[in-house]
């Protein structure tokens, strides 16, 4: 998880560490155009998913990455580019 | 009614489209071809050099199809089947869309797929890239363009074979390291195996396992690596991942193929088949085309980290596995 975060944060151009601590992971980032620098933690949440924490409070629960990463790239890097997922009409076949 | 085959020629300026689709039209077995010509500038030439029935030669005129004439391809695709289907033209099976050397041919691969007028009644068969033996590899260097055609197409033709050898000043060894997974055919004044071209997306042969074992390659701010994975991944893995891949990278992902082994099918390979964020739904084989049953995914992006995409696909099968067991 730690890798697929500090890869989220190098693709959305935003400067910071992921460090492992006791309880989870800890987002710390630089970003002067973000007003709350205080560190995000990422703790697993039983049995599986995962919460999103600023201090006490907490930002989010999701049940895996997907909700994850689309909740960290809207309070590290909202002007980050987003798409969206298009499934053609045409089978390849 | 069966979907009708749409391929697009694309290809840098100079790079013998116009020549190459000028013979093709030549060929008796696709003289029932329909073409639409796009043209930057203000006034067209190169229907002029084509030599085709004109009234199945449609211009698209003042501007580059992918950014100014979208609506008008789709459009002008429109018009050409109705025309077919009152028979006021001659009866075509096939279009071809011949691009500006300009064209990003991204924005028109996703009309074509997506645009819900022609996506019923069209068939995108093919992106075939034209490439300069004598200059292709100076024009990849200058032109950003020019790779995301290369990098973007089923099929490159390397023109002008007879007066450069691409083998011999690098270029060859350039297309391959940048899109593996097309066939690299050649054309001396238009002159090649037509049907070649126009083989489509799905074809088993561009899924040979030798294909996708080139090292991974960057040059000119695009990479090309292939995922790779032993063990099955669960259908809903293959949709997530490309769901996330779609969100977060965006533009950065140019195209995106691949053969997935999949827990809910054993035995029959899912294909994946996607231009920047536009997929065809997965199309799925009857066999594996041979003993090598590991799951590739090829991606060709603008700087796209190989490593992060596969934490990311494990992390996202381990997140199915975890949550298919609890």
């Amino acid at each position: 998880m730690a890798s697929v975060l500090s890869g989220a944060m190098r693709l959305w151009d935003v400067a910071g560490t992921v460090t492992i601590s006791a309880s989870g992971l800890e987002l710390t980032h630089t970003d002067a155009a973000i007003q709350d620098l205080t560190p995000l933690r990422i703790v697993p949440r039983a049995p599986h998913g995962w919460l999103v924490l600023r201090g006490p409070e907490t930002l989010g629960v999701h049940a895996g990455v997907l909700g994850l990463l689309r909740q960290l790239r809207e309070e590290l890097a909202p002007h980050a580019q987003r798409g969206r997922l298009i499934i053609g009409a045409q089978s390849l076949r | 009614m069966s979907a009708l085959p749409v391929s697009v020629i694309t290809g840098f300026l100079g790079s013998g489209k116009t020549t190459l689709l000028s013979r093709l039209l030549r060929d008796p077995a696709f003289e029932r071809t329909a073409v639409i010509i796009n043209e930057f500038g203000a006034v067209g030439l190169d229907h002029l050099l084509v030599e085709s029935s004109d009234e199945q030669i449609l211009m698209l005129e003042g501007g580059c199809v992918c950014c100014t004439v979208r609506g008008d391809l789709v459009r002008t695709a429109g018009d050409l089947l109705a025309r077919r289907a009152s028979g006021t033209v001659t009866p075509f099976e096939r279009i071809v869309i011949e691009t500006t050397g300009l064209a990003d041919p991204a924005p028109i691969v996703h009309a074509l797929m997506t645009d819900r007028d022609i996506a019923d009644a069209l068939r995108l068969e093919s992106v075939i890239a034209t490439v300069d033996a004598a200059n292709g590899a100076a024009t990849l260097d200058a032109h950003p363009q020019s790779v995301k055609q290369a990098a973007l197409a089923d099929c490159l033709v390397v023109t002008k074979t007879d007066i450069a050898d691409p083998a011999a000043n690098g270029l060859a060894e350039r297309l391959q390291a940048l899109n593996p997974a097309a066939p690299k055919l050649t054309a001396v004044h238009g002159v090649m195996d037509a049907t070649r071209l126009f083989q489509g997306a799905y074809d088993r042969a561009r899924y040979d396992p030798a294909l996708y074992e080139t090292p991974p390659h960057r040059h000119g701010g695009i990479n090309t690596f292939c995922l790779r994975r032993e063990k099955p991944l669960h259908a809903a893995t293959l949709s997530l991942f490309l769901q996330l891949v779609a969100e977060h990278c965006g533009a950065k992902l140019l195209r995106l193929k691949g053969l997935i082994d999949v827990v809910e099918c054993p035995g029959q390979p899912a294909v994946i088949h996607g231009v920047q964020h536009v997929f065809h739904p997965p199309a799925w084989l009857d066999a594996w085309p041979n003993d090598d049953r590991s799951t590739r995914i090829v991606v060709i992006s603008q700087g796209l980290d190989a490593q992060w995409l596969q934490d990311l696909l494990e992390l996202i099968d381990d997140e199915v596995n975890a949550c298919s067991i609890s």
